[in-house]
């Protein structure tokens, strides 16, 4: 156990991943990954699927326990960085018919700062209401979430997760199957985080947006194959030592690779 | 009190207790696990009556939650080292409990003496045989829960909902799990007296499945859950006590089944006859 006056561990970085190795009984789904994230970027983490990117990020938010390595947020362990971690897990985790609001669920990502005995009171109610004007779901507050499309769904989700206000932002897949009016809602909110110093680590499956959207680059296939600024990251050679066979799938073209 | 009171109130309370937890079984699919505590239950009333060597209700009950603990223990660790499925883990874990229960029971009653009258009523319940202490003791569980959930109400709401969220927060989700399965535990084992272990778990699932079908939010669903729940305590102990023969426990239950298919086929907006108009 870290105690809170520990040294600082690669401060400097929003998020410092090192030999990290997880498995479920069986062969490892992520093999010594080490990666580094510096703050203030927006990143996607791409691979095929079974690549480990959804582990990658539960094992970032201590959801599953690695069997080795260390995780870093600003220097920190998660359980002293907890609360500059905010998270948006995929939609479809949850049951949406469980009988609450939209406003409530949003009040949810302000749980862990009222600690166990204090309830949600006005001045959280102010805050969903915010986080829920600047995702355009104001008139949705009191509505029950079992009324919300998958797109509305997602987006409280990130309403959820901006009251957190968090310093590093991890989103699993969250444009996963939304409508084109959520996807530009989400992308504004992602890049106003990042242009006011937020780090914000996204899983992505659409090859197709990475260049326009992101800035930084971390490509799993069970390991690390590529990290860095997606300008150099994001090359026909890391793409097909992260896809393999798959690549053939891809149109260099339609993904700004050129010709 | 006069005996009929004492089983109304003991019905109603029971009702009450089973039907506030319920929602949290059904809205976390925890269902099956309150059918496997209340029949993994009954080796544990046989053990503990085999060591106390009478009807010592405290002996009984003190054996059923161990036994049901023992029970969500080995399921846990089925879960954790074998590749089976928590449906199937809790399918064997029940069954094998239940059998076992049913052949120390039969070897108890073969072995014959007087002291072993009445303990086949833990299989369906005797509500009649209950008393005022009883009452007391329910008042007093009832107390307890109401406590429980009012101090963590948050918490357990965000467990309901999303586990892995709240596990991100870095909320006491273990301790609110466990605390929940602890007192969905006690409130079983005190319903087995009342209802049996073959049906208790209805008295839990029943209320608050009809209750969701009337009510949008977590707080209305428990509140209505818990009334439906001593609704049909007090009618069937009620009903039950109108004919000779009439069983309290299965007519509880039976009630409780057509509280159900009512809210299933006529609330508003969930409901079939609504949504077919």
């Amino acid at each position: 156990m870290t105690t809170p006056d520990a040294p600082l561990h690669e401060p400097h970085l929003a998020l410092h991943v090192e030999d990290l190795t997880v498995g479920y009984g069986g062969a490892p789904v992520l093999l010594d990954a080490d990666i580094d994230i510096p703050p203030g970027v927006m990143a996607a983490i791409v691979g095929p699927n079974g690549s480990g990117k959804s582990t990658f990020l539960k094992s970032c938010l201590g959801l599953v326990r690695p069997a080795a390595g260390h995780i870093r947020f600003f220097g920190q362990p998660l359980a002293q960085a907890r609360a500059r971690v905010g998270y948006v897990p995929q939609r479809s985790t949850v049951d949406w018919d469980f009988p609450t609001t939209v406003i409530d669920v949003v009040t949810m990502g302000l749980y862990g700062r009222l600690g166990l005995f204090r309830r949600p009171g006005r001045a959280e109610r102010e805050k969903a209401l915010k986080a829920l004007a600047d995702l355009g779901m104001l008139d949705y507050a009191d509505r029950q979430i079992g009324q919300l499309s998958g797109g509305q769904q997602q987006r409280v989700f990130i309403a959820r997760a901006l009251v957190q206000e968090a310093d590093l932002y991890f989103l699993d897949e969250p444009m996963a199957g939304v409508d084109a009016t959520t996807e530009a809602a989400i992308i504004a909110i992602l890049q106003r985080l990042r242009d006011a110093g937020k780090t914000v680590v996204v899983v992505h499956h659409d090859l197709s947006t990475v260049k326009r959207w992101f800035d930084w680059l971390i490509m799993l296939n069970r390991r690390v194959v590529a990290q860095g600024p997606v300008a150099t990251t994001y090359t026909r050679d890391n793409l097909r030592a992260a896809y393999g066979g798959q690549l053939a799938v891809l149109d260099p073209a339609d993904h700004g690779l050129g010709p | 009190m006069s005996p009929l009171l004492t089983v109304a109130l003991g019905t109603a309370l029971l009702g009450a207790l089973a039907g506030a937890l319920g929602p949290f079984a059904v809205l976390r699919k925890q269902s099956l696990m309150g059918d496997v505590l209340s029949h993994a239950a009954l080796p544990g009333i046989c053990i503990g009556f085999l060591v106390a060597q009478e009807r010592s209700l405290p002996a009984l009950l003190a054996g059923a939650l161990i036994a049901g603990l023992i029970a969500a223990g080995l399921i846990q660790l089925i879960l954790r080292f074998t590749r089976i499925k928590p449906d199937a883990a809790m399918g064997i874990i029940l069954s094998t409990f239940f059998a076992l229960g049913v052949v120390l029971l039969s070897h108890i009653q073969h072995s014959g003496g007087a002291a072993q009258a009445g303990l086949s009523s833990f299989l369906f319940g005797q509500a009649a045989a209950m008393l005022a202490s009883d009452v007391t003791l329910l008042s007093a569980l009832a107390a307890l829960v109401l406590l429980i959930l009012a101090t963590f109400w948050k918490d357990l709401k965000l467990v309901a909902f999303d586990r892995d969220y709240a596990r991100a927060l870095g909320r006491p989700v273990a301790a609110m799990e466990s605390l929940l399965a602890a007192v969905t535990a006690i409130a079983i084992v005190a319903g087995l007296q009342v209802v049996g272990v073959v049906l208790m778990v209805a008295l839990l699932i029943a209320p608050a499945v009809a209750a969701r079908q009337w009510v949008e939010g977590l707080l209305p669903m428990v509140l209505l859950s818990a009334l439906l729940g001593a609704g049909a305590g007090v009618s069937g102990a009620l009903l039950s006590s109108t004919a000779r023969g009439l069983a309290t426990g299965p007519v509880i239950v039976l009630v409780a089944a057509g509280l159900v298919l009512l809210s299933i086929l006529f609330a508003p907006r969930r409901g079939l006859v609504w949504r077919r108009a």
